[in-house]
């Protein structure tokens, strides 16, 4: 090995020339996409800090709790855990991609450099990838929990260094977990991850469980939100960085730098450590465990499941042969992929879970207007499970056909076809999962027939509306040189596509069940039968959320295609 | 140079490379050939050390590539079939890249660089994004990459596809003007007119084990076959009633 080569500055002198090259790219290029990213980044940011500010403000203005009581505290220590577990999937996930297969890696590998210098540089590319969503929700939370809480200016100048120094120790953990994984179990991450889903499952079972009975057991509310808080605690136990972060935010925010600055020293040197730790593994097992990945399985491996293509195939009957064929290639290619509908299943079972468990254990002791707004949450839980699920496996679709589009190209079928296909994989896959969802949550809760027909309404213009969204935008803004989903999803095209998505289903929900569940608050606190005027409300409602949903559809599609049409390939 | 002994490797259940022995001399312009399947990409990839053997060992300028693998990888370079570039970076910028990875004087890399520039005729684009490259662009651009270093051992995948036959023609008095400098060159390839014109020697693998290794004259003779590579090739590779033909591990029994 050549000694005298500096690598780490090898590699930092490549993301140099990237980027300039990208940037330069850019600028040369039409300046709508850059704009509209930085638009919409500013929108989602605008956004949170105007509802972190609001919220804070109340808590601290009005309900007079000090912002360095437990309450403050305990929310952004679970900002930071719910955060940090995210991005421990994350970046596991995306490392889990990116350092055992993939054309650069064979490239990096076959080269003169030192296996945990090519993991550094895998690992902080997967920890950009993974973490910018962090910074851009992360940031306005604390932003405006320092003007509310009236910090001094170092609270703002060291909030960057404690976001630094809490990436490292998720990420680094991720990492950790994915270099075991393809050494110890190459075989078996499948069942792994099946594991881990039940695991989740369990302690979520478990925590919720626990949360609702303590809710219960409490005799007066103030002694529910206590116990209920305290159920929370987890987020701030002292083995835990969220804690180190948030004591040290919350001691900068008073103006104890000593304090901030020793939790500051606390979350770096935990950060460092772990990231030694998994680069010093890196160094025995990442070309070991490439090898493993590499060869660890059959060459040839016979891929079942036929049956489900032929359900699929039978329910889409109806549907055009080359969109049927169409539909059933993306199934296949996402049903061979755990990696990618893993963390959707998790998520799913849970709310399931969740609303089996309402009926037997909140219902009893639930006032209507509490029932009528818990069923108005759940919606909102399967509303976003939907814009997830449509941005991280609809909105790569197209991309992903990548350098083989020349197929699709070349097929004797107009190329409207290859996106209303996947329109129709997306609806049909989300409508199949969020309809029985949302139904069984509504069936759970007791709710009059008026309000479930909303919200299957809801779920049926949303699923709709997303799809078409993903659809088209994915067309609109194609990556063809990526070959990673999760990169595509988090990249420039799949953010806009994110935010554009949830500021439709904020529209939707508003405009098809808003009206319902905010005139039925009013009328049963007034004691008054629902009038003539308040279902010609809903009517309107309505109309207006299908109104946008067709817009959804027609609108992103009709541009897709025509970008689809242009395309060369 | 290259050495490997009683190599084998295992995908699962399934054995790609059995009781794999060769050993290649310092200026030896040796063929790799073989059916679709037959184990070369994996041989390709154990001589790089991407891969590790499950049993044997694979020697470079007599490092192991398992447990030496930093040692001897200065000492090659690799031309895979389907050649990585990033999109990014110029042609210059990559070939810069690939000087400071092996740690080139500046004044030393400037002169390499500009001499590769030449020998594969990269002029009119080098200073150009990769990404608009043509696959022979980028064949060009990875080969040139792959000499800036002058390497000792030079393995390349399949190096004349997508090469014009202006390309194809430097190509191979490069490769043949690297092996009388020195360097060994493996070549794996499925142009066999290419590898009749150019190989000091051919190994001939099929179902991961080795069925043929020598001259070309030699591999006639053993197989009693007259005529051209190809027609050598095709009697060694098509199925043949076991007492034909049985495979050693030292080559060709016939």
């Amino acid at each position: 090995m050549n000694t005298t080569v500096d690598q780490a500055q090898l590699f930092r002198r490549l993301r140099w020339h990237l980027l300039v090259n990208t940037i330069t790219e850019l600028r040369g290029g039409s300046m709508v996409r850059p704009l509209t990213i930085v638009l919409s980044s500013l929108l989602v940011w605008a956004f949170v800090f105007a509802v972190s500010y609001s919220g804070l403000r109340f808590m601290i203005e009005e309900a007079k709790i000090p912002p360095d009581e437990g309450i403050v505290g305990l929310i952004i220590g679970l900002m930071f855990f719910t955060l940090g577990v995210a991005l421990t999937f994350s970046t596991g996930l995306i490392l889990n991609g990116s350092l055992f297969s993939g054309p650069e890696t064979a490239f990096l590998l076959a080269q003169p450099l030192t296996a945990d210098r090519v993991f550094a540089y895998k690992f902080q590319t997967a920890v950009a990838f993974s973490s910018w969503a962090f910074l851009l929700l992360g940031g306005p939370v604390l932003i405006a929990y320092g003007i509310v809480a009236s910090a001094p200016w170092w609270f703002y100048a060291m909030m960057p260094f404690y976001f630094l120094g809490f990436l490292l120790v998720p990420s680094s953990i991720g990492g950790v977990v994915a270099l075991l994984l393809v050494n110890f179990i190459p075989n078996q991450r499948r069942t792994f991850l099946a594991v881990l889903v039940l695991f989740g499952l369990a302690l979520g079972a478990w925590w919720i469980w626990g949360l609702i009975t303590e809710g219960r057991r409490a005799g007066q509310p103030e002694e529910a939100a206590a116990a209920i808080l305290n159920r929370f605690s987890f987020a701030r136990s002292l083995w835990l960085p969220t804690a180190w972060v948030t004591k040290g935010l919350q001691s900068a925010g008073r103006g104890h730098l000593g304090d901030a600055l020793f939790q500051l020293t606390l979350v770096w040197s935990n950060g460092l450590m772990l990231y030694l730790l998994v680069t010093w593994m890196s160094t025995f097992l990442y070309r070991r465990g490439y090898n493993r990945c590499a060869t660890g399985g059959d060459l040839r491996r016979k891929h079942g499941g036929v049956w489900i293509d032929n359900i699929l195939l039978a329910c889409l009957c109806f549907v055009h042969p080359s969109t049927r064929q169409l539909i059933l290639k993306d199934f296949r290619t996402f049903r061979r992929d755990p990696q990618q509908w893993g963390q959707v299943l998790l998520f799913t079972i849970l709310l399931l879970a969740y609303f089996t468990n309402l009926k037997r254990l909140f219902i009893r002791g639930l006032e209507w207007p509490f029932q009528n707004w818990l069923s108005f949450l759940n919606l909102l839980a399967v509303s976003l499970l939907l814009c997830t699920y449509t941005g991280r496996f609809i909105y790569p679709l197209l991309s992903l056909e990548g350098r083989k589009f020349w197929i699709l190209g070349l097929l004797p079928l107009e190329r409207d076809r290859i996106l209303w296909g996947k329109f129709g994989f997306s609806t049909v896959g989300g409508l199949l999962v969020a309809v029985p969802m949302v139904l069984w949550s509504d069936v759970m809760l007791a709710m009059p027939w008026e309000a479930i027909v909303l919200h299957a309404l809801a779920v049926f213009a949303m699923t709709t509306g997303l799809s078409g969204l993903s659809v088209g935008l994915g067309a609109c803004m194609p990556n063809f040189k990526e070959t990673d989903p999760s990169k595509i999803a988090v990249g420039f095209g799949g953010t806009v596509n994110l935010v554009i998505g949830l500021f439709y289903l904020i529209l939707v929900l508003l405009f098809v069940v808003g009206p319902y569940h905010g005139m039925m608050t009013l009328v049963a606190t007034s004691d008054q039968s629902p009038t003539p005027f308040f279902w010609l409300i809903v009517a309107l409602g309505v109309a207006l959320g299908l109104l946008t949903a067709i817009i959804a559809v027609v609108w992103p599609l009709r541009d897709g295609i025509r970008s689809l049409r242009r395309m060369e390939f | 140079m290259i050495q490997l002994e009683h190599v084998h490797k295992r995908y699962g259940t399934k054995l790609a490379v059995e009781d794999l022995n060769l050993t290649i001399a310092p200026g030896e312009l040796f063929a790799f050939l073989g059916p679709n399947g037959a184990g070369k990409t994996t041989t390709i990839k154990l001589l790089c050390g991407l891969l590790f053997p499950t049993a044997g060992r694979v020697m470079i300028g007599g490092y192991d590539m398992r447990t030496q693998g930093d040692l001897a990888r200065p000492l090659l370079s690799y031309v895979p079939d389907l050649p990585y570039l990033y999109e990014k970076l110029t042609g210059r910028e990559f070939l810069r890249f690939i000087a400071e990875m092996y740690g080139i004087p500046d004044a030393t890399a400037r002169e390499r660089i500009s001499q590769v520039i030449e020998s594969f005729s990269l002029e009119a684009f080098v200073d150009d994004l990769t990404e608009r490259y043509s696959h022979g662009m980028r064949q060009r651009t990875v080969f040139a990459s792959a000499l800036v270093h002058n390497p000792k051992v030079l393995i390349v995948d399949e190096p004349t596809v997508g090469l014009d036959p202006y390309s194809v023609r430097k190509l191979k008095d490069e490769l043949r003007r690297l092996a009388n400098a020195g360097t060994t060159v493996f070549l794996s390839s499925h142009s066999l007119d290419v590898v009749e014109e150019l190989a000091d020697r051919v190994a001939i693998i099929n179902h991961g084990k080795l069925i043929g290794c020598g001259t070309i004259d030699e591999l006639r003779n053993k197989a009693r076959v007259d005529g051209s590579l190809e027609d050598l090739f095709l009697t060694l590779t098509l199925p043949q009633p076991e007492d034909q033909l049985a495979p050693t591990s030292e080559g060709l029994r016939p």
